[in-house]
């Protein structure tokens, strides 16, 4: 591995360079968060407005059992869709990367169209295909006139189906990213020194492609756990994920503090591991 | 990137073309989307010179919490009755001015005193619907007559129901014959087991398009909204509508004019418009809803009138929902409890 | 494409090499396959007579003649793209500058920030949008264009900076280096050589932004004023009353100028060459 890069501290014209961002993360991300975090220890009036008192009551409900279990559901359905996600998108971004270049933005650009077309009528795209009466099962019968055919629609599967379809390409651009930048002779070296395909890729291409598959699981899974809609239309709605939950307390249960509570530990829990996470990562990179 | 070069001013084109010179007076609606045809908006623009700004929600509550969260500024908004009530005596309505809306006695007279607002001093009637049975009567060929009906195992996984909690716990209350609109801890532990069996047998929930999973063969039976079966009923006569036995929700939506309005003068004007009976036939016929309209539905065709979800025939029984303020949270806890169970 | 792996016993095998990069094409096609099989059912559809569009019932282009004179739709179509193609320049921008910042410099708290940064991406939408629609409120902010644009940046930006970085990361950093031994200023060192350098990511931070952006409906309607009401607040309304092939007319539309669009610029740039 190269060393780390040397990093320096920032002088005044880097901290001028940082402060577009640093103001945009203070006033749309941490005034909004900390409107939120006010609101969670509220109380609500009968039209869901909130009442200034000082109540951890919300919070209390939070860990109740059933939402627990209900937050242990959704990484569940964000962890399997991330690992679907990344097998199933990491020879793509291989190819695309590897291609030749004028390829390789036609590739990419061929890859995006399909998520230009509005989700909910991709949605209903994919009901047609996978309902009882549906094209896949009329496929399947042309093939096979014996057989059932599946009953996917409204099943787990079909909100996995619907959550692996809207994430995949999240996973290839970064994996693209990185493995754009493979040094090509470096490969052929390996080759050339006896490794076979399997070890060159366990061995070369992996851990040179590695800061890709860290960045597309974190903009794979981080979303892939908050998500509501895929389960309300492709599940049925049946078993509620903790998007749902969340969504529900401000679109029908008007309980905006308890909302705004499910929030702030679903969102704290989230930072502490990333921060712990990043914390690790510096230690291995850095052990001084 | 080269991109930026063409995309700028292809953008600069295109704000030019979006903001095209503000001249007049307009309006600001806040409507259901889908309930309100363009053209009717584009016949008032054209009588008035008012130009109509129409911004769209999917539910009451989208409309309740963009409000309340101090979004934009409406003149005319169109919430369901029982949101209307909790508004009402929230004060967030402002009264109207009775002498600007000769047109309301076009409204049949169940429909000028409605419990959320007895005095019809802060809304008019726009539409109104029930909840109740579609059943796909090719595939059910046993009679169906309430709910109890319609959750039994025979049906597990081919039913469709609104995804709404309160609604579904509305259901297994008139089976208890318990009131739906006092909701206690106890009428909830009451209904609780009967909910848990019901949830066990649903297929899919869907509030927005119930009839998807009925037209696509994915389940038989449905308990939705009336405007849904009656679309239903239009595309295929197999489908039909049964309003429950053990008790049917109604809802109407009205206009109102919310406290904050800058423009009450025009908003009068459009609820005046819509009452008149030529104005809407033309919203019944793209959207088979309940006119209140006595003489808007004297010139519907008698195919229109003929449609058992629009117009059921004979006097059923109907109740309209109050807002039931905190219990709402404990139905959407009960619901999602069951649900997750699963 | 090439052919499954089924070959002559006389000839010589193929390079191991050569078998993964035929796996991994065929692959990539498959998954293409799984990207555009509702794309491909959804356009045949908009030539169906169907309004309900649940069986087949004969060829038409009333669709296409609809959508053209549909104005709130093509409206809203006018202005998602108007939306998304500024929040993906702020976003990349943002992004792209922030990446290289958090990456170049060590300073106290850029871990706080770094965390900061992917909070966003996390906050479900409903939070969001209500929360940034109080803080409008709060500060007397009208809603419209620029309220659902700096929505989006926020939740958009994010992903461009966590696709750069993983650029950036094992980014030789010689290469800085020599740039400001050659006279560079470290402005012109970051335009020259490392931007340049960053590009496939960038471009793909881009394509993720603009995806996002496009396709938005929570934290827009919150943002949103009626004269800014984008294609999705239209397209979910539309929905009460059973989708509309219309509507998979409108995206046909749009697949087939994003295609011309690609193709031209690529016209474009050979002219220019």
């Amino acid at each position: 591995m190269k060393s780390a890069p040397d990093r320096r501290t920032p002088r005044w014209r880097a901290w001028l360079l940082l402060t577009p961002m640093i103001a945009w993360l203070v006033l749309f991300v941490v005034a909004p968060t900390a409107i939120l975090l006010v609101y969670s220890f509220c109380e609500r009036d009968e039209v869901g407005r909130v009442v200034f008192t000082f109540s951890l009551e919300n919070y209390r409900r939070v860990f109740d059992p059933i939402y627990l279990r209900i937050f242990a559901r959704s990484v569940g359905y964000a962890g399997l869709t991330t690992v679907i996600c990344i097998l199933a998108g990491y020879p793509v971004a291989y190819c695309i990367g590897r291609a030749r270049e004028e390829w390789r933005h036609r590739l990419l650009l061929l890859l995006m169209v399909p998520c230009w077309t509005s989700f909910l009528i991709r949605t209903y795209a994919w009901i047609t295909i996978l309902k009882e009466e549906g094209l896949l099962n009329g496929l399947i019968r042309l093939v096979a006139p014996t057989a059932t055919g599946f009953d996917l629609m409204y099943t787990p599967t079909a909100v996995v189906i619907g959550l692996v379809y809207a994430y995949l390409p999240f996973m290839i651009l970064p994996i693209y990213g990185s493995v754009e930048k493979l040094d090509g002779a470096l490969i052929e070296a390996a080759h050339d020194l006896g490794a076979g395909p399997l070890r060159v890729f366990s061995s070369v291409i992996i851990p040179l492609t590695l800061p890709g598959i860290a960045a597309g699981t974190l903009l794979v899974f981080v979303p892939a756990v908050g998500m509501f809609a895929i389960t309300d239309l492709m599940g049925g709605a049946r078993v509620p994920l903790i998007g749902n939950v969340i969504q529900n307390q401000f679109l029908v249960a008007r309980d905006w503090p308890f909302g705004a509570a499910l929030g702030a530990v679903f969102m704290g829990l989230f930072a502490l591991t990333y921060w712990i996470l990043l914390r690790l990562g510096a230690r291995e990179e850095d052990p001084a | 990137m080269k991109l930026t070069r063409f995309l700028l001013p292809a953008l600069l084109a295109l704000f030019t073309v979006t903001n095209p010179a503000r001249a007049g007076e307009e309006l600001n609606l806040f409507g259901w989307s889908e309930y309100i045809p363009q053209g009717v908006l584009d016949g008032f623009t054209k009588e008035t010179g008012i130009k109509v700004n129409f911004e769209t929600y999917a539910s009451n509550e989208e409309l309740l919490s963009k409000l309340v969260a101090g979004g934009g500024s409406y003149d005319l908004i169109q919430p369901s009755d029982y949101t209307a009530e909790v508004m009402i005596r929230q004060k967030l309505l402002s009264p109207l001015d009775l002498a600007q809306l000769p047109n309301l006695k076009n409204l049949a007279p169940e429909f000028r005193h409605l419990d959320h607002d007895p005095d019809g001093r802060y809304t008019v009637p726009y539409m109104s619907g029930t909840v109740g049975i579609v059943v796909n009567t090719e595939r059910v060929k046993t009679p169906i007559k309430g709910y109890r009906d319609v959750f039994t195992p025979a049906f597990k996984d081919r039913i469709v129901v609104l995804a709404d909690p309160r609604e579904l716990v509305t259901w297994a209350m008139f089976t208890e014959k318990l009131p739906i609109n006092h909701v206690t801890p106890e009428s909830l532990a009451r209904v609780r087991p009967v909910v848990a069996e019901w949830v066990k047998l649903i297929k899919v929930f869907d509030s927005d398009s119930p009839k998807t999973a009925l037209l696509n063969g994915d389940v038989d039976v449905g308990v939705v909204w009336s405007g849904e079966a009656a679309i239903l009923w239009n595309e295929n006569r197999k489908f039909q509508y049964i309003l429950p036995a053990e008790g049917v929700p109604q809802f109407v939506d009205v206009l109102a004019i919310p406290a904050t309005a800058q423009n009450k003068a025009a908003a009068h004007q459009l609820i005046n418009y819509l009452l008149r009976p030529d104005v809407s036939r033309q919203i019944s016929a793209a959207f088979p809803y309940t006119n209140p309209n006595a003489e808007a539905r004297k010139l519907l065709t008698p195919e229109q009138l003929a449609n058992p979800a629009s117009y059921p025939p004979g006097h059923p029984k109907l109740t309209t929902f109050h807002d039931i303020g905190k219990a709402a949270a404990d139905i959407d806890r009960l619901v999602t409890d069951l649900k997750s169970a699963r | 494409m090439p052919a499954a792996p089924t070959f002559p016993a006389r000839r010589r095998w193929p390079s191991g090499i050569r078998i993964v990069d035929g796996a991994v094409s065929t692959w990539t096609a498959v998954v293409l396959a799984f990207l555009y099989a509702p794309i491909v059912v959804l356009v045949a559809y908009s030539f169906n007579q169907s309004r309900l569009n649940i069986v087949w019932q004969g060829f038409t282009f009333e669709w296409y003649r609809q959508v053209l004179q549909n104005s709130p739709l093509l409206r809203a179509a006018q202005n998602s793209l108007v939306i998304a193609v500024v929040s993906t320049l702020l976003s990349v921008l943002l992004g792209t500058v922030g990446a290289w910042l958090l990456h170049r410099y060590r300073f106290a708290g850029a871990r706080t920030l770094q965390t900061l940064v992917a909070v966003p991406m996390v906050m479900p939408e409903i939070l969001m949008g209500i929360s940034l629609l109080i803080l409008f409120a709060t500060v007397g902010m009208g809603l419209g264009f620029t309220a659902v644009i700096i929505g989006h940046v926020t939740f958009s930006f994010p992903f461009v900076l966590v696709a750069v970085q993983a650029r950036l990361r094992g980014l030789d950093p010689a290469m800085e280096e020599a740039a400001l031994d050659l006279g560079a200023t470290p402005l012109q060192a970051f335009w020259l050589v490392i931007v340049p350098c960053l590009r496939p990511a960038i471009v793909a931070g881009a394509l993720m932004a603009f995806t996002l952006s496009w396709d938005e409906l929570i934290v827009t309607f919150f943002t949103t004023s009626a004269a800014s009401a984008t294609l999705p607040i239209r397209v979910f309304g539309m929905a009460k009353v059973g989708l509309n092939p219309m509507l998979n007319a409108l995206s046909a539309i749009f697949i087939l100028a994003t295609i011309a669009f690609v193709f031209f610029s690529d016209y474009l740039r050979k002219l220019s060459r």
